[in-house]
């Protein structure tokens, strides 16, 4: 098993979908290893995935019609699937942003009054 | 919703979705080892670490496949794929044990299926939930019946019911058809006219009847024909409509047929032959008489009420109905004295019963259920511990895919699913089986009640989704009983041990052989519970049968007759009596009760001495009629009969009994609490002892009262015929049409052989081949499943046994030793089901129903319990004795080789 790195943060449920999708936004159509590289740059290797747990989150956006994968060639002329953010995707990262938004400000604002 | 139907999809499209997915790791891997490279790794160690930041492709293909679709259905499919091959590669063990679940459930299905038919099916009407039987309800017992007024004052007043309607309890009616042989008795229903439209039954030909057919006293000669009688007597003839059928010499149209299913409403299921309008009830049954619509007459008493049904207004609740209806009819007897006061009104669902929600019934079908559970339990057990021995030989199997890493709850539902569907198997088996064997009971049990003539009943048994419900449960639950604890076992591996070593540390061998040793003690007890009540009831059977021969009196040419005359019987028993004696084909007349049928349960007591006796009411010469001896004293006289006078003649046990010692002629005793006219005898003459009540047993007790001393007649005319069988017969019947022809049509005859001595043995035959079927039974299962283990065990110890010889034990120690070891549980199990059969025993025979009937045997200890259980003990040596033999015959150094 790989390791459990303790200050590593493990995705929080739901949330990845999210982060998938503002990546897509944000960079255009990918395929998931160029995602997977994306996630750990912008965590500065702070957020930690086996990069096969990702697939799962593709296959549900997939299935939720919020992003669409075609295959294509990548720059090394190696075929891969890309995905690229729809419509109903970009909606939806709108609302779940706000959402997003919403919880973690009440989180903060929890946490700080406890302190 | 969309995401589920893409999940659904993807059930469907399992094979691309595996491909591409495989292509899209293959390209990440790719991509992946590209990026290592450049990074300055050799391809090799780039293709590794490829892996190693990649995570387990295995589990990452499990984690899409999740979220692809619904896993489960997929693995439910695999698993029952895999579980159908695994159960092909061992036929032998798959057949054995789906036979045994087969009997236990088949053996369930066959009970529920006669309880469902009898109590859970509800009669074949349209939307029978909304319709109710009423019942009425007295301070000590419950009937259907209703006078016409009430029943009027009901159906005018009621804001609860969309349609009420009334049908007479079976009429006896003499049916000639012109042209079509003789008459011939049937029973038929008069029914308000409404009744086959409030009841939403068409006719399946020509008509039912119409609204207002039902108004004019004796005017409406229509009638419709049930189904059954239609094809009989008419061959199913399409031209019946508007053809006459004379009924007790009265020229009826046939209007219509009913429905085959549709075999009438009555709450004591009388197989009914046709229907008629209830304004023709005065011309089928005299006994009416004029007045019945307006009379109010106490249908407690007499058997001249109608039973109701009704159907409840859209809307309205069963307890809203049964609140008004219980209000009206109150209000209603408020001005009429009954004889005894109804204390509430009720309405009931229509099952084909109506005693279906009596508690008696409930209990005793509990009761039988119960008993056949046992056999279910008892392969349950079986079934158990084969799969428990099996668990242990595909212990390697186990530990391989908990260690490719499938996850032990996902092993245990696999091995669930094999054993669900062993059961499902032997759960189909046994619905098959037990179709077929309802039908079997059923046929006996009612081939006992057509020994009188009127009773004729049929019951829809086919299998409906109650019963394929039923069974489903039944197959589902069973296959968890039987396999949890075998899959738990079998999983709570050491994955090491298991892979590398196949024989198990001791300990650990310990724990499973107690688990197994405990199982298979349970299931000898069950079983020797089993065998020893079943046993014990069928040789309590046998003797009784042997012992019967001699009733105490005679069946042979003894006829009784009676009939249907609610007003005035006792004097018009008297007038036929006297025709019948003139009569030379006929000797020895009389009047009394028919032994076996006819005989009361009353309070005795004289002096210190009071318990409960039976006592059958005669008149002068009825001990002469049935051959019973006349020890001391005298019988009764005619008068003493007719008047109803203190005296009693008892038997010659009674005697014995109650007065000790003492010349019982001139003693008295009374009846405190009995619906007699006189509460004190004095006893004149003493009798043989007779088989008045079960013919299993000589009464203990048993007093004779004259006739009159109840209040209403109970009984008829007893006789004996010379000679010729026809002709005597003939003359019986002529004797009574110069009485009164209208007693022609409702008369009962039968000989006591054919009747009621025939109706006992029946019932004790059917008795005793279900208890012969359920020793048979747990003898089978007991058998297979000590086998079955037995020859496990000694496999698994092949390799010490193998040890044992080359130390230089001899094969018969080896033999001995194997064999003890697997009668030890047998024997524990023996006593305990011993201690349990003895107590059940001990109950049935100290109470009730089993006590009267005499149904074990006197002796605790009889011949039949110690051949049974050492039957049972030859089965359990036979059974590891086989293995046993195998295991000593092999050659040392091929056992130790033993895997």
């Amino acid at each position: 098993m790989p390791s459990e790195g303790g200050e590593r943060i493990a995705v929080l449920q739901g949330t990845l979908d999210l982060i998938v999708l503002r990546t897509l936004e944000s960079m255009g159509p990918q395929h998931a290893y160029a995602i997977a590289t994306r996630l750990q740059q912008v965590s500065e290797d702070l957020l930690h995935l086996n990069q096969g747990t990702l697939y799962p989150a593709l296959v549900r956006l997939e299935q939720q019609s919020r992003i669409k994968g075609t295959w294509g060639k990548t720059e090394s002329n190696r075929e891969a699937k890309f995905y690229a953010i729809t419509k109903t995707g970009v909606k939806a990262l709108a609302e779940e942003t706000v959402r997003w938004r919403r919880m973690s400000g009440l989180v903060e604002k929890l946490l700080s009054e406890g302190a | 919703m969309r995401r589920f139907l893409a999940r659904f999809a993807s059930l469907f499209r399992g094979r691309r979705a595996e491909g591409e997915m495989a292509r899209e790791i293959a390209s990440h891997l790719a991509l992946l080892q590209e990026d290592f490279e450049r990074r300055g790794l050799s391809p090799q160690e780039a293709a590794l670490a490829a892996r190693r930041a990649y995570g387990g492709v295995e589990l990452a293909k499990e984690l899409h496949r999740e979220a692809r679709s619904f896993v489960w259905i997929e693995q439910l499919y695999k698993d029952v794929g895999y579980a159908w091959r695994n159960l092909l590669r061992n036929p032998g063990f798959t057949v054995l044990a789906a036979v045994a679940l087969a009997l236990g459930i088949g053996a369930n299905a066959t009970i529920f299926g006669i309880y469902n038919a009898v109590a859970l099916k509800q009669l074949p009407v349209a939307d029978t939930g909304r319709v109710v039987r009423v019942k009425r309800g007295t301070r000590y017992f419950s009937v259907n019946t209703f006078a016409y007024p009430e029943y009027e004052y009901l159906r005018d007043h009621n804001g609860v019911f969309a349609g009420v309607t009334a049908s007479s309890t079976a009429i006896p009616v003499l049916a000639s058809i012109a042209g079509r042989g003789a008459p011939e008795h049937v029973n038929g229903y008069a029914v308000s006219a409404n009744y086959f439209a409030d009841l939403g039954v068409p006719a399946s030909l020509g008509r039912t009847f119409l609204p207002d057919e039902d108004l004019a006293l004796g005017a409406n000669t229509v009638a419709v024909l049930s189904y059954r009688f239609w094809l009989r007597r008419y061959d199913g003839d399409p031209n019946v409509v508007g053809q006459t059928i004379k009924l007790n010499g009265m020229a009826y149209t046939i209007v219509g047929v009913a429905p085959r299913e549709f075999t009438g409403t009555a709450v004591f299921p009388v197989e009914t032959s046709l229907w008629v309008p209830l304004s023709m009830i005065g011309q089928l049954n005299p006994a009416f008489g004029p007045g019945w619509r307006v009379e109010w007459r106490d249908s407690t008493n007499h058997g001249l009420g109608f039973e109701l049904l009704a159907r409840l207004k859209k809307g309205v609740s069963r307890t809203k109905a049964q609140a008004e209806t219980d209000q009206l009819i109150r209000t209603f007897l408020a001005g009429h004295r009954e004889t005894f006061s109804t204390i509430g009104v009720t309405l009931q669902r229509t099952s084909w019963s109506g005693e279906a929600d009596n508690p008696w019934f409930q209990a005793f079908a509990a009761a039988v259920l119960t008993i056949v559970s046992l056999v279910l339990l008892v392969a349950c057990a079986n079934v158990a511990n084969m799969l428990l021995a099996r668990g242990v030989a595909r212990h390697r199997e186990i530990a391989i895919r908990l260690a490719l890493g499938g996850s032990r709850a996902r092993v245990i539902r696999q091995l669930l699913t094999e054993s669900i569907l062993l059961s499902l198997l032997g759960g189909a088996a046994g619905i098959v089986l037990s179709v077929w064997a309802s039908r079997l009971v059923w046929t006996s049990l009612i081939s006992i009640a057509q020994n009188f003539r009127s009773f004729q009943a049929d019951l829809d048994l086919s299998p409906d989704a109650h019963i394929l419900l039923y069974g489903l449960a039944l197959s589902v639950l069973t296959g968890i009983v039987f396999g949890l604890a075998p899959a738990l076992q079998s999983t709570r591996a050491d994955l090491h041990t298991a892979i590398h070593q196949e024989g198990l540390p001791l300990g650990r061998r310990l724990g499973r052989s107690r688990l197994r040793g405990l199982l298979l003690g349970a299931q000898v007890a069950v079983s020797v519970l089993l065998l020893v009540v079943s046993g014990g009831l069928m040789s309590g059977l046998m003797v009784s049968f042997v012992k019967s021969s001699d009733l105490g009196f005679e069946t042979r040419d003894t006829w009784r007759l009676n009939v249907y005359s609610p007003k005035g019987a006792m004097e018009t028993l008297g007038r036929i009596r006297a025709r019948l004696e003139a009569r030379p084909e006929l000797s020895r007349v009389a009047i009394g009760g028919a032994p076996l049928v006819e005989v009361l349960n009353i309070q005795m007591e004289a002096g210190k001495w009071e318990g409960q006796t039976p006592a059958s009411f005669a008149s002068d010469g009825y001990f002469e009629a049935l051959d019973i001896r006349l020890l001391r004293g005298r019988g009764f006289t005619r008068q003493e009969s007719d008047g109803g006078a203190p005296v009693a003649v008892v038997s010659q046990s009674t005697a014995g009994r109650v007065w000790p010692n003492e010349d019982p002629i001139g003693r008295h005793f009374t009846v405190p609490g009995a619906p007699l006219k006189v509460k004190d005898y004095e006893v004149v003459g003493v009798v043989t002892d007779t088989r008045f009540v079960a013919i299993s047993q000589i009464d203990p007790l048993h007093v004779y009262l004259p006739n009159g001393a109840l209040p209403r007649m109970l009984g008829g005319v007893v006789f004996r015929i010379r000679g010729d069988r026809g002709k005597a017969l003939e003359a019986v019947e002529s004797a009574v049409e110069s009485v009164d022809p209208s007693l022609l049509p409702g008369m009962i005859l039968f000989s006591f052989e054919a009747g009621p001595v025939a109706v006992q043995r029946g019932f004790f035959r059917v008795l005793a081949v279900f208890a012969g079927v359920l020793t048979l039974l747990s003898l089978t299962l007991a058998g297979v499943g000590i086998y079955g283990v037995m020859a496990f065990l000694v496999s698994q110890r092949t390799r010490e046994i193998g040890i044992r010889m080359a130390m230089g034990a001899t094969s018969g120690e080896v033999l001995r030793s194997v064999v003890i070891q697997g009668l030890r549980p047998v024997l524990v199990g023996t006593l305990v089901g011993l201690a349990m059969a003895i107590r059940v025993v001990t109950l049935a025979r100290a109470d009730g129903f089993a006590k009267a009937l005499n149904l074990f045997s006197r002796a605790s200890f009889d011949p039949a319990l110690f051949g049974a259980l050492s039957l049972m003990l030859a089965i359990a040596v036979l059974a590891s004795a086989i293995p046993a033999r195998r295991a000593a015959s092999v050659d040392p150094v091929v056992a130790l080789r033993h895997e």
